[in-house]
């Protein structure tokens, strides 16, 4: 590989590297006080490096919102897209239930979170529950869409040639939905996370969300920028993954949104 | 019953006697925090890490906290047996029907508080009259003001309220977002973060007659009544606690980082900041956690201003009876 294949390749970490190392200079030159803004190095070695005055298990923290988001993800997804194809397989029971989706969605997290609390207590499932309400809608909605999006002629056709409505599904609507799934699984990927930092703000004794409201209850700044960078960079990740996934699996359709 | 059915069960009754001996059969009590993890819950886990619930056969889970209105819920829903809240919540919650009781005291001094820059003139309370507040609208402190602001004769609706996340409170005064914070005194080492020390004013509405309960183990009615000796040894092993943290502040932080991602330094200064709420002649006399006749009745008074309506007597909004006997007396 020559220097110049590589060169657009570095063009997003280059840019990275050039804010971090902006802020760093801001913050040095203009005496910016720590709890206001710290200094990315200093975020960076409260991640890294042991601190005299506390000790943050980053690694029992990062285990724990991993795991929230990846089953949160895996179940959203599967639940989301199950529901998305209930709602297309019959008119009637779209029509029913529709509504009661866009009422579940459009509640207030923020608000359900204590009363979920009440009944289910904190922790994993809960986070995950969280997670679940705030990414769902946007899988189920794609997924519908792109069910419904199909050529009238080609309808016509299979009709045409007696095809049961599971085949129209499972070679026709199916595949053709691939492009809105994997657009709702980008937005879900997104989502999950802030779900789960959510879930572990309003109530949690493990996870980033947990040390990020802990410092912030004291002032202490650095460990909350090391976790929200820790946050975005799950984000990123799962993010590119859903992106691999999809040229993976769609070939034939290479202009996705890539991270 | 088959012969070898008989023989499982043997052994398991005679595994079961065997181990009787030293390990009595453990109760199991869920303890509801009023708030996320603070230096004056170091007590919890000093006796967790010492073992000294599980000497008087006690499995204790502790649970993170959503403010006194969350653990009042939480008891009285029998989804934890004990919890920390601000003395009037429960009462509240009594008078218009949960199952809770306060069982005893946690600071013996109000910690109420509110935080300025020295510069801006204030120097008495009376002084936030036409001033900006900030104040998270669920606040103890924004529910408390009424009963306050008639206390030193100044109108309530004279001071302007914002309403704020509670974890922004140092920076809105750091800031200048606002004239003034309401904060506990306890979260004095915060606010030296956002404000130099020599420039902080603080003033605590104790010292200006605010003579109202605060933090308070509170207990859910039936689990007294089922179960009044496992009560009675949570007091005795957490008021054991408070007096082991409280001369050995240090320590105690020590032990509370190794359950939380806490800052120790911060956490042994809040920590030195709550001590004071425990140097008081009516602990020293009746030890930590007594409960006070009179000032409960100051309590439920300021509950009743706000209007709700008291029907019972005093006695059935609180109950010493599981307090600890003999006191732990702290010494200074």
């Amino acid at each position: 590989m020559n220097l110049a294949t590589l060169a657009p390749r570095l063009k997003t970490p280059a840019v990275i590297v050039a804010l971090l190392a902006i802020w760093q200079a801001a913050v040095v030159l203009l005496k910016v006080p720590e709890f206001i803004l710290p200094s990315p190095l200093s975020a960076l070695e409260h991640l890294f490096l042991p601190q005299p005055d506390a000790n943050y298990n980053w690694g029992v923290h990062i285990r724990a919102t991993l795991l929230e988001i990846g089953i949160a993800f895996v179940v959203t997804s599967v639940v989301g897209i199950a529901i998305a194809i209930g709602l297309a397989w019959s008119d009637a029971v779209r029509r029913l239930s529709m509504p009661l989706f866009v009422f579940v969605n459009s509640l207030p997290i923020i608000a359900i979170a204590p009363i979920i609390l009440l009944w289910s207590g904190y922790g994993l499932a809960t986070n995950i529950l969280i997670a679940f309400l705030v990414s769902f809608f946007p899988v189920v909605i794609n997924t519908l869409a792109g069910l419904s999006a199909i050529d009238d002629d080609l309808l016509d056709l299979v009709n045409y040639l007696h095809a049961t409505k599971m085949q129209v599904f499972v070679k026709l609507r199916i595949p053709n939905s691939l492009p809105y799934i994997f657009t709702g699984l980008k937005i879900c990927s997104t989502m999950c996370v802030v779900g789960a930092i959510v879930g572990e703000f309003i109530a949690s004794d493990k996870g980033l969300g947990y040390i990020i409201i802990n410092s912030q209850y004291t002032m202490d700044s650095p460990p909350i920028y090391a976790g929200l960078m820790l946050v975005s960079l799950f984000g990123v990740s799962l993010f590119a993954l859903v992106g691999l996934a999809e040229r993976i699996l769609m070939p034939w359709a290479r202009k996705g949104v890539e991270a | 019953m088959t012969g070898l059915k008989a023989a499982a069960a043997a052994l398991f009754a005679a595994a079961l006697t065997a181990g009787g001996a030293s390990a009595q059969p453990m109760t199991k009590i869920d303890f509801q925090l009023n708030w996320k993890i603070s230096g004056d819950h170091a007590p919890y886990y000093v006796a967790i890490e010492k073992g000294w619930f599980k000497e008087e056969g006690l499995d204790v889970n502790v649970m993170i906290g959503q403010g006194s209105g969350f653990a009042v819920q939480m008891v009285d829903a029998g989804k934890a047996q004990i919890g920390i809240a601000d003395a009037p919540v429960p009462i509240e919650g009594r008078a218009k029907g949960a199952n809770v009781k306060v069982i005893g005291i946690i600071f013996d001094k109000h910690p109420n508080a509110m935080y300025f820059w020295k510069d801006s003139g204030i120097t008495k309370p009376q002084d936030l009259k036409g001033k900006t507040v900030a104040v998270p609208a669920s606040d103890g402190h924004k529910v408390m003001w009424p009963a306050f602001a008639s206390l030193i004769g100044v109108n309530a609706a004279d001071v302007k309220f914002v309403n704020i996340e509670p974890t922004a409170k140092p920076a809105a005064l750091g800031t200048k977002k606002a004239d003034v914070v309401f904060e506990l005194y306890t979260g004095k080492p915060f606010m030296e973060k956002a404000v130099p020390a020599d420039k902080l004013g603080v003033l605590l509405w104790a010292d200006y007659g605010f003579n109202a309960y605060a933090h308070s183990y509170i207990a859910n009615t039936d689990f007294l009544k089922s179960n009044p000796e496992a009560a009675r040894k949570f007091l005795k092993v957490v008021y054991r606690a408070w007096d082991f943290t409280l001369k050995n502040i240090p320590e105690s932080i020590e032990i509370l980082s190794k359950y939380h991602p806490i800052n120790r330094d911060d956490f042994v200064a809040n920590l030195t900041a709550v001590r004071e709420f425990f140097k008081t002649d009516r602990y020293r006399n009746n030890g930590i956690g007594y409960i006070d006749p009179a000032r409960m009745q100051d309590t439920i008074n300021i509950v009743k201003e706000k209007g709700v309506e008291i029907k019972t007597p005093a006695s059935d909004f609180y109950t010493a009876e599981f307090l600890p006997n003999p006191p732990y007396k702290f010494n200074f």
